[in-house]
Parts: C-alpha cells; structure tokens; sequence
C-alpha cells in the first residue's frame, strides 16, 4: 500500500513537472508571438503612415491640377452657371404604359392609359414644380418642348433591336 | 507597567523576573517528547509566513507590468513623434514616416580607419575626414548619417561592422509641399516644432511629454483638424500666384475666413518656401505676410470708420458730408482720387471711395472715440492666434487729430492684415468679434464668448455698402454672377524714405461673400504691383488685387460648396428695409466709373 503510494507520488511529480514545463514552454511561444506580431503591427503601421503620406503626396492639388491639365485638355474648370438648384429640376414624368399605347396606336384598343391624359398630367407636374421654385429661366427652358419623358426615349431604344 | 503594589521589593521583582526567563529557556531547550509537537506547529507556522511571502511577492511580480519592455517602448517613443496634421475634410498636411538614421559607437569600434573608408564608401554624401573625427572622438554614441535611404540602409547593414548600427527616427513629412506651408510651419531633424502651427503643437504639452520621458505612442497622438482646407488653399495660392506674375508685384497674400467662426480656409502669402526645406523658410522675403507682415491698409479701413460713425447713431445712410474740394489740415491738404467736388451721402462716400468725407467722419466721431473703436476692433494691440509669429501693429505715439483724419482712411496706422480682416469681419457676421483661428471651430464655440462690437443694424449697412461698392462702385471686378459678393478697395501708398510714394502702391482688397448671408472673407493684398496697358497703366487696387479677389472667388466658390444664387435674394438686408432705407433692396443703378 505504502509503494502505491510513494509510486502515485513519483508518478504525480513527473506528471506536474511535465505539465509545468509544457506550461512554460508554451508560455514562452505564445510571448514570442506577440512580440513577433507587435512587431508586424508596428511595421505595418509604420507602412501605412508612409502609404498614407505617399497618397497625399500624389494627390496634392499641384499635381493633380498639371496632370489635368496635360491630359484633361477638352475640359473645362467648373462654371458657376452649370451648378443648378435641385428644385429647380423637372419631376420626373408620370410612368405612361408604353405597349398600351402601341396597341392604341394599332388600334387595338383595351389602352390602359391613353397618350393624351399622360401628357396632360406631365406638363400639370412640370408647372408645380417651376411654381414651387422661384422663376428661374433654366428650370423653364427645360420643362417646355416636346415631353420630356426620357422613359419613354428610352424604352423605344430598348424596342430596336 | 507592572500592576505590583508600589511598596513592593524592587531586588525581589528582578529576581522573579530573572526566574521565570530561566524556566523558558529550561523548556525551550528540553528534550522532552512533550514540548515537540507546538515545536512542530511553531516551525510549520514560520515555514508558511514563509512561502506566503513568496507567493505573496510572486503575485505581486505577475501583475507588475515588465519593467524592460515599458522601458524600450519609451526610448522609441521619446524619438519625438508627432501627431498628423489634417486640414478641416480630413486630407493630410503632415505626417510622421519612419526613416533609418545611421550610428557609431567609437568605443567599440575596432579599426575605426577601415570603418571610416567602409562607410564613405556607401554613403558617398558625408566627408570621410569629418567622419574620421568624430569616430575617433571617445564617445559612446555619434551619428554617422540621419535619414539614409533604404537602399543604404541595406548597404550599411551588409557591411556588418561592430559599433555601427541603425536605429529608425521619425521624419516629419509635408506632402503639399509650400501649400499650406505658412500656416504649419515646419519640425526640425529631431521633430521638435519650430516654426507655425507645429511650434503652437509643441506648447500644447507635447515637449513637456517628451523630456519627461512619457511614452507618447504614435496611436496616442490624435490627428489635428486645422482649419484649413487644402483644395481651396491650393486654388487660392495659384490664382494669387498667377496675380502676383501678371502684375509684377513683389510680394502678394490672400486668404479666405469664415466670418461666423473665424476660421482661416485658406492663406498663402509669396514668395512662400517647402516646409520639407526649412533652411527656406528663414529668408526674410518669405514671412507670412498675413500675420507678420504690417502694413497700412488704405481704403480698406474706410469701411471702419464709416462703421463708427453709423454705430454712434450720429449718422445715418442718408446723411450728407462735405466732399467740395481737399480738406486742408495744418500743412497737409487731403484729396479723393475720384474727387466728386460736392456733398455726398454716406453710400457715395463708400462707393467713390472718398477721403475727404471718411476723415470728416472721423473728426465728428473725436480722437477718443475713434481709437476706443479702433481697440474695440483688435486694432491697436497684437492680436495673437495659435501661430506663434504675430507682430505688433505700428500705432502713432502721439495720436493727435491729424492721425484721426488719416487712419480713417487707412494711413498711419499699420497692421496686420489678418487683423483688418478681424475687424472687417466683425463689421459683416453681426458685429461679432472674433478672433481669427486655424484651428476646426463650430459657430457656438466661436460665438460663445464673443464680444458684440457694433450693432447688427450697423453690420447690415455695412454689407450694404460692401454689395453697392461690387454693383456699382469700385469693387465691380469681384461681382461674381451668383455670389452676391461684396467688396472694398483699399490702396496705400508706400512711405519711402519718410514720405509717401506715389509710385510704389500697396494694394488690398476684401471682398465677402454671399452679402445677405455672409459666409467668406476674401483678403488680397499685393505689394507694389505694377501698371499695364490693359490696365491703363492703373495699378491701384481694383486693377490688381481687386482682380485677383474676382479670380479667387470664382474659383474657390465651387470647392467651398459656396451654393450660387441666379436670382438676387427676395430682400438681402430685412433691418434696414424695416429702418426704413428700403432702396437696399433693390437693385442699384450705376454712378462709379469703375
């Protein structure tokens, strides 16, 4: 019983002393980890400082303004009179059913929406919206003329092919 | 003490004493099996005061922070970084990069001859004898090259020698290179401040930090928001630079505040010099001429003192003042350049520009009240911002009338003109003194503990005036379609050998934008710009500083998000309107010739 015993003890021994140093081993990679990656932070941090200095440096307004002006050379600095007002925009058309029409236009009929009535509630948008905003001429030159439902221009490209 | 009666034997005590020491000896040195066991229990009890004490100090020394390693990182960090600086959208200004610096220790250096030879040989820029003598020299640590290249860098570390290493340094970077440059300053080769917004960086406590050794990481260091914006400080500084060539000038400065919070957007003053060159920036041609530069500002204080006079309530926009002929004072006899010859109400005076009625004014107003207005404005005493270089504006020691009548048109008082455009400020946002700043303001911090200098009544007037001068007055070159800008004209003539030249102009023009809702200050100033024939050979400031105020606007106005208004605004100056000078609100008709 008593040589059970002393022999658990040795066995226990070793086995603590095994673990103990698997313990400090382990330690000791995991510390060299972390110094290896503050490292690699540090380097990497520093690399970003430098990437960033460097991107300021090539975007600097000096440089940017002569690459324009070598290769921009159909371009124009920006006029004040091509800023407009957001209100100063048309609405944007009432949807109009394109095939319906067609149908109409066929004479087909069952039309969902004839052409007419959609036209009529465009120009009824385009007036309250140069009505909301205060007379600017612009705005008004772009609400006249022929519908200017780029829907619809586009939806007949889409029809071609 | 002892509780034996006070007729107690003293001989007898001592023996009792003596006694009972002899019986504990007698028992501790026993060998009796009986007196063992607390033996034990008293060796157990020492043991475990014992080993507490060391796993008492073992835990003390695990949470202890590792005295080395917080050691090493402070050597890194007391090598001076320095927190980025970003103008007011976040674009870098300066930044810290990390650069390989070249070192010798002479001590452990075995053949410093061969060394020497080694190392001229890769860095071919440094003088080998020099070099020589400085490894000889019985030091510890000497630099042998700061700031080598990474190709060197490499070259040095291949030559393996003992006693020479590297070490990496921050190196202080400005990638705009001379944008912006007045306003930061520049670091020194151990990242120290010297000059501009860096040296104010530095009297933030940064230094303090450093010689006192606390680690001051570079994830520590916030960034720090200038006012600034660098697109429009770029596009300042090319329209000035344009201006100052085209017009021959020797030196030339613009800058751009914001009017509700003082912030400087953008500033440049040529010739300027690269921060990334500090040996540059101590030429004397390239101060800031904003801010250390003083100068007489001309007609541009007009605007001061028809302010005065409107504040006292002793005139008003309709009143009439004498402009028939020169105005004699003494010897002196002062005359408008664009001389009328008959009385003019206040609105003419500002839009022809003329001296004769603005000194009227002032002599209405009194010596004394005029230069307790001129100090309410910040015009008499240094006015100090974050950047360290100010000067003290030159005012006359003995201010008799005489001075009254030409300061109040802009001769013998000179300033800086970042601190006219304070004053001219202050006489735009409402009457709000603020002092210029180039750091990131709000509006509520800028206005919380500002001083009301005139009325708001007044301010409107005097935008009034400044937008009626762009109509139809002298400042026409600035009335840029959209902005609603209004401006004043101010040329001085230089004092050249003590008298005035009337060859040598130094020209300024302010000009604010939108009027009805001021937002910008534009300053120009140009020194001793010339004539040219599609000038007419006029080189007074509506030709030249005047002109390039229009370009600045023009091109500054989309980069600031300055929205243009195509249409004037439905009633500009509402207090005036309701004063009763409802002629603000329309549309002016042309007098001026230019």
């Amino acid at each position: 019983m008593l040589r059970f015993l002393n022999l658990a003890a040795i066995a226990a021994l070793i086995g603590s002393a095994v673990y103990a140093y698997t313990i400090k081993y382990q330690t000791s990679y995991r510390a060299e980890q972390i110094t290896k990656t503050k490292i690699e932070i540090k380097a990497e941090s520093d690399a970003i400082a430098v990437l960033r200095a460097e991107w300021a440096y090539m975007t600097r307004p000096e440089r940017l303004q002569q690459l324009a002006d070598q290769y921009l050379i159909d371009f124009k600095p920006l006029d004040v009179k091509q800023l407009i007002v957001a209100s100063a925009l048309p609405d944007k058309a009432a949807r109009t059913d394109m095939i319906g029409g067609k149908l109409d236009a066929l004479g087909l009929g069952l039309a969902a929406t004839p052409p007419v009535a959609s036209q009529a509630s465009v120009n009824a948008t385009a007036a309250s919206a140069s009505k909301a905003s205060p007379p600017v001429t612009k705005s008004q030159a772009l609400n006249e003329g022929p519908v200017s439902s780029p829907e619809r221009v586009l939806s007949q490209e889409h029809k071609k092919p | 003490m002892t509780q034996n009666p006070p007729d107690a034997n003293p001989k007898t005590r001592r023996s009792g004493k003596s006694m009972r020491e002899k019986k504990f000896l007698k028992h501790m040195f026993s060998t009796r099996l009986a007196a063992s066991a607390p033996r034990m229990r008293f060796a157990a009890l020492g043991f475990l005061v014992l080993y507490g004490a060391i796993c008492g100090r073992l835990i003390y020394l695990g949470f202890k922070p590792d005295p080395a390693t917080s050691r090493r990182a402070a050597a890194q960090a007391v090598s001076a970084s320095r927190p980025d600086i970003v103008d007011r959208k976040g674009e870098v200004l300066a930044s810290d990069v990390k650069v390989m610096s070249v070192f010798a220790e002479p001590r452990r250096l075995i053949d410093k001859d061969e060394a020497t030879e080694l190392l001229s040989a890769v860095l071919p820029d440094i003088d080998s004898r020099d070099l020589r003598e400085r490894l000889g020299a019985k030091k510890g640590f000497v630099w042998v090259k700061r700031e080598v290249t990474s190709h060197q860098r490499d070259e040095v570390f291949h030559l393996g020698l003992p006693g020479v290493g590297l070490i990496a340094e921050n190196k202080r970077v400005y990638p705009n290179g001379p944008i912006g440059a007045h306003v930061l300053g520049f670091a020194n080769i151990d990242n120290a401040g010297i000059a501009g917004i860096e040296k104010y960086i530095d009297g933030q406590g940064l230094a303090d930090l450093h010689n006192m050794g606390f680690a001051a990481t570079p994830g520590d260091l916030k960034p720090i928001a200038l006012s600034l914006d660098i697109r429009a400080t770029h596009a300042l500084r090319d329209e000035l630079e344009k201006g100052v060539e085209h017009f021959k000038a020797k030196a030339g400065a613009a800058a751009i505040m914001d009017v509700n919070t003082g912030e400087i957007i953008a500033l440049a003053s040529l010739p300027d010099y690269d921060p990334n060159k500090p040996t540059d920036a101590l030429d004397p041609n390239h101060i800031n001429r904003m801010n250390v530069g003083v100068y007489e500002m001309g007609s541009t204080f007009k605007a001061l003192t028809i302010a005065m006079a409107l504040d006292s309530g002793k005139l008003n926009l309709n009143s009439k003042l004498d402009a028939s002929g020169a105005l004699s004072f003494g010897r002196f006899k002062i005359h408008d350049y664009h001389a009328q010859n008959r009385a003019l109400t206040v609105p003419e005076v500002f839009t022809y520009s003329s001296n004769v009625a603005t000194a009227r004014m002032a002599m209405g107003q009194g010596v004394e009240k005029h230069k307790a207005f001129l100090k309410k404005l910040g015009q008499l005493t240094r006015m100090r911002t974050e950047l360290p270089e100010s000067a003290e504006p030159i005012v006359p020691k003995n201010w008799g009338e005489l001075n009254t009548v030409t300061i109040a048109f802009g001769h013998g008082l000179a300033v800086a003109p970042l601190q006219a455009m304070m004053a001219v400020g202050a006489l735009m946002n409402g009457g709000y003194m603020i002092t210029p700043t180039f750091l990131k303001r709000s509006e509520e911090e800028a206005k919380g503990n500002a001083e009301q200098v005139i009325k708001a009544e007044t301010s409107e007037a005097m935008r009034y005036l400044m937008r009626l001068n762009a109509e139809i007055g002298t400042a026409k070159k600035v009335d840029i379609d959209g902005y609603f800008v209004g401006g004043k004209t101010g040329t001085a003539e230089k004092v050249i050998n003590g008298h005035y030249s009337k060859t040598r102009l130094f020209t300024t023009f302010m000009a604010v934008a939108p009027s009805d809702r001021p937002k910008y200050l534009f300053l120009t100033i140009m020194d001793e710009p010339q004539g040219l024939p599609e000038t007419g050979g006029y080189a007074t400031a509506a030709y030249n500083s005047g002109y390039v105020t229009g370009q600045i606007i023009q091109r500054v106005g989309p980069v600031l998000g300055l929205a243009p208004r195509f249409d004037p605004p439905h009633e500009p100056f509402p207090l005036l309107a309701k004063l009763g000078y409802g002629m603000a609100n329309t549309p002016a008709v042309g007098g001026a010739k230019h």
